[in-house]
């Protein structure tokens, strides 16, 4: 029920209503329905969501070493996609290059799956 | 060889081009008994084939250990995301995965390279003889063939079983049921369907692909060695998805079968496709579609599941001429409980097919085999496809059986029956010994023609019922031998001739003189 209640804030704050006012109104709700006691179960979903959401939403620039960032950045904007707020970690597992992920895009273009795609051509050739 | 080995790296470096695309993604959410849920993947379509990417955040060594990728097929389309079966074992997958849309449709390899072999599902071979090289993709969901480009079924497609091809044949394009409960011979009557093929002409030769859904291993490689022993297995592919395989590839094995045939088909070539069975093929499509959690329906079966089988057996066709006129029959094989044809599969499959040949237990038990029931076993088309010999000498016989079972019951009162009920009671216990076949061992049209004109003409009269079966056979073997023009003839007109009507009686006297013991005039 707790997701059910969450959901619903989510989608009224996403919505445009100011948030103050629609914890209010939820509390208000919950009061005259006599489910109070679901409120600290509806905030923590309420945060569950939250974090799903920017998780999705955020754009991940992950390198090879520290300090490739910047070259990352430059490539990944002569793509044109904006790169501006990405997070950028990093991946000592791609070797080298860079890889972007953002809300339903990926660009791989680390050393690491280049050598994968030589290695699978060679030995299914 | 080692220098050959570096020249071919050195080759693939150099004309490896390195494009950093932008791909279409989205990351699994939740996983459990082979489906996942994805969030993301906005732009896909049912369907669809996606690739779990196993090596984030791993070495390359270990990512290079990963030998083939591992699919999943979109199966639902949500509001903000989709589910998905996995083509494969669901322990590689986890949460947070990424998954690649790939914006093909699944799609199965076909081509003269996979007969003889044993793939999966997914057209992968699984008999360790190497991968395809030269094969061309097909579709595995693909719309069946319209009403302007087929034609009707006119040619037969030969069983080599006297009781499948006199009474209830099948022709080429058609769609037969074979129906039964367990062990009562249904995957025997298929396989020798299949081994049969091999006297047919190499032209004019059907491809076989046998589909083997939700079966026990075992059981498929023993099949498998059977076609091999018989020389079937040259003009055979077969399909395997096991009992242990993930649902979602004993749902999509028959389509795949279908597939691969219809690559035969459209080359103009006959095609025969034998689903092995379609119950297990059903319960995997109703596992599969409550993980889904779709709606249930009767049986818990989904809604659709009446359209997963119409629209599977209706690829089965005869092309017209001018698409080439090739064909794919279609055997769909349903196991019963207790005999019930009243379920709801047995009932949504009869009702899709053009006949069904109904094995039934109590006559296994008590040794007719094949245990065909040729009182509720039927052939809607195939009729117009038998061959005029065929016709000519087992036009009375379903009748004559029907009313030998009718009169069965009263044979416990064999003293006091008038003379015309005894000696009916009589021939049709010695047409159900003739019709008798071991497994394994189908037969040639002629040696049908002349087994079931010598039993129509009485030939059997005088022989006692337990000696039928070895007096044919006997009598086949004479045939061989000594009038082998005859059978010859018969093979190749398709019609007995006046002129082997003489040569058959001739034949039969003479049998009948040279081995007078054997036949034991009737008291």
């Amino acid at each position: 029920m707790e997701n059910a209640y969450a959901q619903a804030l989510w989608n009224i704050i996403k919505g445009g209503k100011e948030p103050t006012e629609a914890v209010h109104a939820l509390h208000e709700q919950l009061k005259k329905s006599g489910r109070v006691s679901l409120a600290p179960r509806i905030a923590r979903a309420f945060e569950r969501i939250a974090a799903r959401d920017h998780a999705r939403n955020a754009v991940t620039l992950a390198v090879a070493e520290a300090g490739h960032g910047h070259h990352g950045q430059k490539e990944a904007a002569a793509l044109g996609i904006d790169v501006a707020d990405a997070i950028i970690n990093i991946d000592p597992t791609l070797i080298g290059g860079w890889r972007l992920e953002a809300r339903e895009t990926l660009v791989d273009a680390s050393y690491k799956k280049h050598l994968l795609a030589i290695y699978r051509a060679t030995t299914n050739a | 060889m080692e220098s050959s080995i570096v020249e071919k790296i050195i080759r693939e470096i150099e004309q490896y081009a390195p494009k950093n695309e932008s791909e279409h993604v989205g990351r699994v959410t939740a996983v459990g008994d082979g489906v996942v849920a994805i969030d993301g993947l906005s732009k896909a379509v049912m369907s669809e084939i996606v690739i779990f990417e196993e090596g984030k955040g791993k070495p390359l060594s270990d990512t290079m250990e990963v030998r083939a990728e591992l699919y999943g097929l979109i199966l639902n389309l949500e509001e903000d995301g989709v589910r998905a079966s996995i083509l494969g074992d669901s322990a590689r997958v986890s949460e947070g995965m990424t998954v690649k849309s790939t914006g093909r449709i699944l799609s199965v390899p076909s081509g003269d390279e996979l007969l003889g072999r044993v793939v999966n599902a997914l057209g992968e071979p699984i008999d360790g003889k190497g991968p395809f090289k030269n094969v061309t993709f097909m579709q595995v969901e693909r719309q069946a063939s319209g009403v302007m480009d087929r034609k009707g079924v006119s040619v037969p497609l030969q069983t080599g079983i006297k009781a499948i091809d006199s009474m209830i044949p099948i022709g080429r394009g058609q769609r037969e049921l074979i129906i039964g409960d367990r062990s009562t011979g249904k995957t025997t009557v298929a396989i020798d369907t299949i081994i049969n093929q091999r006297n047919e002409p190499k032209e004019k030769r059907p491809i076989c692909i046998y589909v083997a859904v939700g079966q026990k291993e075992s059981k498929t490689a023993r099949i498998v060695e059977q076609l091999r022993e018989a020389g079937a297995l040259e003009y055979t592919i077969v399909v395997d998805a096991p009992a242990s395989a993930p649902a979602a590839l004993q749902f999509l094995a028959p389509f795949s079968g279908a597939a691969i045939g219809e690559f035969f088909m459209d080359r103009g070539q006959d095609v025969l496709v034998i689903y092995d069975d379609l119950s297990k093929q059903a319960v995997a499509y109703r596992q599969l579609s409550l993980l889904l959690r779709r709606p249930p329906g009767r049986e818990a079966y989904p809604g659709d599941i009446f359209y997963l089988h119409s629209r599977l057996l209706e690829r089965a066709a005869r092309l017209s001429d001018e698409r080439g006129g090739g064909s794919l029959t279609a055997l769909p094989i349903i196991e019963t409980q207790e005999g019930d044809v009243s379920a709801y599969i047995p009932t949504n499959v009869i009702s899709i097919t053009d006949g069904q040949i109904f094995l039934d237990a109590s006559l296994f038990n008590k040794g007719v085999l094949p245990a065909i029931d040729v009182g509720i076993s039927v052939s809607r088309v195939g009729s117009s496809a038998q061959t005029k010999s065929m016709k000519s000498v087992a036009g009375g016989l379903k009748l004559e059986l029907a009313q030998f079972r009718d009169l069965e019951a009263f044979m416990q009162f064999a003293q006091d029956l008038d003379k015309e009920t005894a000696d009916r009671i009589a021939s049709g216990m010695r047409m159900v010994e003739v019709l008798k076949q071991k497994n394994g061992q189908p037969l040639p049209l002629e040696s049908q023609v002349v087994i079931l004109y010598a039993a129509t003409h009485k030939f059997f009269a005088d022989v006692p019922v337990s000696q039928v079966t070895a007096v044919e056979k006997q009598f086949v073997e004479y045939m061989d031998g000594q009038h082998a023009k005859t059978l010859a003839e018969i093979r190749t007109s398709a019609v007995v001739s006046d002129e082997s009507k003489k040569e058959l009686n001739r034949a039969m006297e003479e049998f009948k003189l040279a081995h007078a013991d054997l036949f034991t005039p009737a008291k």
